[in-house]
């Protein structure tokens, strides 16, 4: 058993309910559904946002499949999070990789044990996923002294923040890990590992061969995507905050709001930006909106936008079982589509502050 | 010749046999002590900030301090002493303890940290463990929920026929030293420097002014609007050249998660 399994975590906040359709699409334009999608149909672009970010994960040219996944074990333990530890290590068995081996590993990363370069790589990982100190320049100078290259350094934030995004959305709704974590474990999983590491590298394969889309080039999220120029993460997740806002599920104002609590609370000028900007567009002035991020609140805020500030500035940092506890709350007050809105919105808020502040984009 | 080849098998085996169970119950040991590692750092976590929290399971020790802003706040039970003299032992620790607890988790709960129980007195911090732009309103937040919890707290033991407890709090906002502090057999996270000092000196103020809850006016620059306060004269503090404007922080005029 690993420290994480004695991780206090909440029975799950909503029931699943599976949308067929959805799911075909899913499994047409990305090869696979991931089991969380049942719990996320209500809000399509988040459960398009899983597969097209597991696909640019796959993608990525400069890290080994084998430092993927170590950052995913790495920054799922940071972040406390179960299901997507448990879901990481079932992955890798899958892949071939001994439980003697992955427990060798565990314990080489929480005893440092690793080599400098591989250590460089996690050590930064956890860094971007805490932010506390915030990854600067020093830090990227330690991965080229390392060995890294700047375009395997990005690969490393992105892959790092985008960890932090799945960790959030598994925690938030506290998607069951039991059954989970016991096949994690489980002998029978190496027996399936022949087909599962083909179907993992036919995938790959695959991700590797899609093209580069052009990014958008302007707008409130243009400076981040410019720094993944060059990457397919750029349009993806340019696409992805567009739609996310586009969505009407939750309005406009309450994820604006969202938005600018988590890089405010992350000190991500220019998340906070981009999140002011998008108040501004939906009706919310700018003084106002200032003085609402400076105390979390505001007597004109209507009682969506006022539940939702102070969980938005909750998920930043965490323990899992209050943040479960508050999010079940939320959950019976707003309508479903509008709560799985807003876990994704969060998400994806602490995902991009993250990456804005490691890459320190304009 | 083949029965001592058989006995050398057979030791050989046994031999074997003991080294895989030894290495297989070493195995174990080290994932338990992994497993361990793994849920001490992350406890850790909890009452130092992550950064020195892996320094010192790196290094067993850590001399780094850093300045930072944060809101002390200071609380102190009001006419304890009286109740101490005349209280069973037995009876007063578990006053005492029934109190921490729920102060501590008031604290917790709005983002605070208990940096130190001084005999009845407390320290919690906000804004040390991690940034956190909004420390002052929930240092204020906290004062708030500890003055509910006691008010709860004083109704059960007035069922058990105790006496009730009164509350004084100081909040006060600056830059101090954060670190590990203390000597080998006894290190605390905590912020030294004016801040905590000025905070538990606003703190004894509360008696003078007969207010539960005060706060500086560097708190009061940075707290929301909806918090109901009043002004209080200037009070010349002890260790402090200039008199110190105080406010009473009354109550909030909103709701707060």
């Amino acid at each position: 058993m690993s420290g994480l399994e004695r991780v206090a975590w909440e029975s799950r906040v909503l029931e699943p309910r599976r949308d067929p359709a959805l799911e075909a699409e899913l499994r047409k334009s990305g090869g696979f559904v991931a089991p969380m999608v049942a719990y996320l149909s209500d809000c399509p672009w988040l459960a398009r946002a899983t597969g097209l970010l597991n696909e640019f994960s796959l993608g990525l040219r400069q890290l080994s499949p084998e430092v993927i996944d170590l950052i995913g074990l790495v920054v799922s333990q940071d972040s406390s999070c179960r299901y997507c530890y448990a879901t990481q290590r079932l992955l890798m068995r899958a892949q071939g990789y001994s439980e003697r081996r992955i427990r060798a590993l565990e314990g080489s990363f929480f005893a440092a044990q690793r080599e400098p370069r591989e250590r460089a790589a996690l050590e930064y990982a956890r860094r971007v996923s805490r932010c506390e100190p915030r990854p600067g320049a020093a830090d990227r100078a330690a991965l080229r002294a390392a060995g890294w290259s700047d375009d395997a350094i990005r690969e490393l934030a992105l892959t790092a923040s985008f960890n932090v995004f799945l960790n959030r959305v598994a925690t938030l709704l506290a998607l069951p890990v039991e059954r989970l974590e016991r096949m994690s474990r489980h002998w029978v999983v190496s027996l399936l590992s022949p087909v599962a590491a083909l179907r993992i590298r036919a995938l790959r394969a695959r991700a590797l061969r899609l093209p580069v889309p052009p990014a958008p080039r302007d707008g409130s999220w243009s400076g981040l995507v410019r720094a993944l120029d060059g990457l397919r993460a750029a349009a993806v997740l340019g696409d992805l905050l567009e739609v996310a806002i586009a969505s009407p599920l939750l309005p406009a104002r309450a994820k604006g709001l969202a938005f600018a609590a988590i890089a405010r609370g992350l000190g991500c000028p220019h998340g906070e930006r981009a999140a002011l900007a998008l108040l501004e567009a939906s009706g919310f002035a700018r003084e106002r909106a200032e003085r609402t991020l400076a105390n979390l609140g505001a007597p004109e805020l209507d009682p969506v936008e006022a539940a939702v500030l102070p969980f938005a500035r909750e998920t930043i940092r965490y323990e899992p079982a209050r943040i479960q506890r508050h999010a079940r709350e939320l959950a019976t007050a707003l309508p479903r589509g509008a709560f799985v809105e807003l876990v994704g919105v969060t998400s994806l808020a602490n995902m991009v502050c993250r990456l804005w502040l490691a890459l320190e984009a304009p | 010749v083949t029965t001592a080849l058989g006995l050398v098998a057979l030791a050989l085996g046994v031999a074997l046999a003991w080294a895989w169970r030894r290495h297989v119950a070493l195995r174990r040991q080290l994932d338990d002590a992994s497993a361990e590692l793994e849920r001490l750092q992350q406890a850790l976590r909890r009452f130092a900030p992550h950064a020195l929290a892996d320094e010192i399971v790196a290094t067993g020790v850590s001399t780094h301090g850093e300045r930072r802003e944060v809101t002390a706040l200071f609380a102190d039970l009001v006419g304890f002493t009286p109740i101490a003299e005349r209280t069973d032992p037995d009876v007063l620790v578990r006053v005492l303890n029934g109190y921490y607890e729920r102060m501590s988790a008031a604290i917790a709960a709005h983002h605070g940290h208990l940096s130190t129980l001084i005999g009845d007195g407390i320290l919690a911090l906000f804004g040390a463990l991690q940034a956190n732009p909004w420390h002052s309103n929930d240092a204020a937040h906290a004062a708030l929920a500890m003055q509910r919890a006691l008010a709860d707290y004083n109704r059960e033991l007035a069922a058990g026929g105790l006496p009730a407890l009164a509350l004084g709090v100081g909040l006060h906002r600056g830059t101090g030293v954060a670190g590990l502090v203390g000597s080998r057999d006894l290190l605390q996270f905590t912020v030294v420097g004016p801040t905590v000092t000025v905070a538990a000196r606003v703190q004894d103020m509360t008696r003078v002014h007969r207010a539960e809850i005060l706060a500086t006016e560097a708190v009061l620059s940075a707290l929301d609007p909806r918090f109901q306060t009043r002004p209080l004269a200037p009070t010349a503090l002890q260790g402090v050249a200039e008199p110190v404007a105080t406010w009473a922080i009354i109550g909030f005029d909103g709701e707060r998660h």
